[in-house]
């Protein structure tokens, strides 16, 4: 049997390309588990996102921040994302993202809480999945801070095709069932191609999401309905979208979003958000609020 | 712009946002309200602390009880789902009470930013 680490954890993958940095933002989502979840957090990287870490940041941030860390060095599948910030500003960067289904591999923990390092954790409210009966946990739906549903291909795969599964949010164990969930979500991933012309969804993009919807949809039986997985009893996954905008922070948890409308960009409300977890897709906007976020936590 | 429009496009912008405000409040008071005890996911209304409580007042200690997902669940220990239910409901109601309050005196999107 498999002695691991820690009973509890959260993982963050965090690669770092020619216009984000991963890393620097996943120490900001790391110093937020532990103050809301008070978990130990495991980084996996790669050598060249480690080495930047240390040269970037001060040890006693690091070692405070993560109690763990992975280093791999898996070939990723290129992957070319336009990223925006703001509706008026676009890049595009290689997103290394293939090998997030072998989180069940590197995890160092028996119960694990995969997070992207762009999803911050403002309340305590995922604990409670780890006493949960599901196996593995993943949000079903979603919506915008606008509390408006997202674009119809990020709630289905193709206009009559599947429901979409999140894997911002990826809560697993060590049973049976996680294992063949991850190991599906693995057979998904090498034969992308297949599954893209199989269940109709767009291509360019190499998406984790498309596959793990699509493992959620063989392992229910090529149904809609299933029973094994969790769907953080149907909450919703909160986007702040990569064309809205954070304008301020006070404190740690009330920020001051600018959120754009989808359909007429120009048109944008103010949101002020606090005590609520958080999907932040813009990663420039999280990028520039970094400092301030990491001082209100030496306050 | 004719100055009356003006004043009720200021106006429609402000209701927009705070009826958004308010539906903000409103999921996260829903999410505080969830409890999971012995496997089962119980939403903390009125509905089911009243049920709850019936079977106690009863004499009732054990029970099986239809959860908010349709799986039935043995509760062995009725007066401990109880005390998890009147907790949740307190805490989500009271944090409902405050953000509320705060958004009843603000009248204009300035004050509900804190600007």
């Amino acid at each position: 049997m498999i002695e691991y680490s820690d009973k509890k954890g959260v993982c963050f993958f965090a690669y770092n390309n020619s216009q984000i940095d991963y890393v620097k933002i996943a120490i900001l989502a790391a110093k937020y588990v532990k103050k809301n979840l008070n978990l130990p957090v495991c980084l996996i990287t790669n050598e060249g996102s480690e080495s930047w870490l240390e040269e970037s940041q001060p040890k006693k941030v690091i070692n405070e921040s993560f109690d763990y860390i992975v280093i791999t060095n898996d070939e990723m599948k290129q992957n070319n994302r336009r990223h925006f910030d703001s509706p008026w500003t676009n890049f595009s960067a290689q997103f290394n993202n293939s090998n997030k289904h072998k989180i069940y591999e590197y995890s160092p923990f028996e119960q694990t809480l995969l997070l992207d390092i762009d999803y911050i954790v403002k309340t305590d409210t995922l604990l409670k999945y780890f006493n949960g009966q599901h196996p593995v946990c993943m949000f079903d739906n979603a919506m915008s801070v606008r509390n408006e549903l997202p674009n119809e291909r990020e709630r289905f795969l193709y206009d009559a095709g599947i429901k979409m599964w999140w894997s911002t949010v990826v809560y697993f164990d060590r049973s049976d069932y996680s294992e063949l969930f991850f190991n599906t979500w693995a057979h998904v991933a090498d034969n992308y191609e297949f599954y893209q012309y199989l269940y109709n969804f767009p291509s360019k993009l190499f998406r984790t999401d498309y596959c793990v919807s699509i493992a959620v949809h063989i392992l229910a039986g090529m149904q809609d309905n299933q029973t094994h997985l969790g769907n953080f009893d149907n909450t919703a996954l909160v986007n702040v979208s990569q064309k809205d905008d954070i304008i301020e922070t006070h404190g740690l948890n009330d920020w001051t979003i600018l959120a754009h409308d989808q359909t007429e960009e120009w048109k944008n409300i103010l949101v002020r958000l606090d005590k609520q977890d958080i999907h932040v897709m813009n990663k420039r906007a999280l990028d520039r609020v970094t400092a301030n976020l990491m001082e209100a936590f030496n306050d | 712009m004719d100055e009356r429009l003006e004043q009720a496009l200021e106006f429609s912008n402000y209701a927009l946002t705070i009826n958004n405000q308010k539906r903000n409040i409103r999921n996260r008071v829903a999410q505080l309200q969830i409890v999971h005890y012995v496997g089962g996911v119980f939403l903390a209304d009125h509905t089911t602390i009243s049920f709850v409580k019936t079977l106690i007042d009863m004499k009732h200690t054990k029970f099986i009880i239809i959860d908010n997902k349709n799986n039935p669940i043995t509760v062995k220990n009725i007066k401990e789902l109880l005390e998890k239910l009147i907790e949740a409901y307190i805490s989500a109601t009271t944090e409902f009470d405050i953000e509320n309050e705060k958004l009843k005196k603000a009248r204009n999107i300035k004050k509900i930013m804190d600007w």
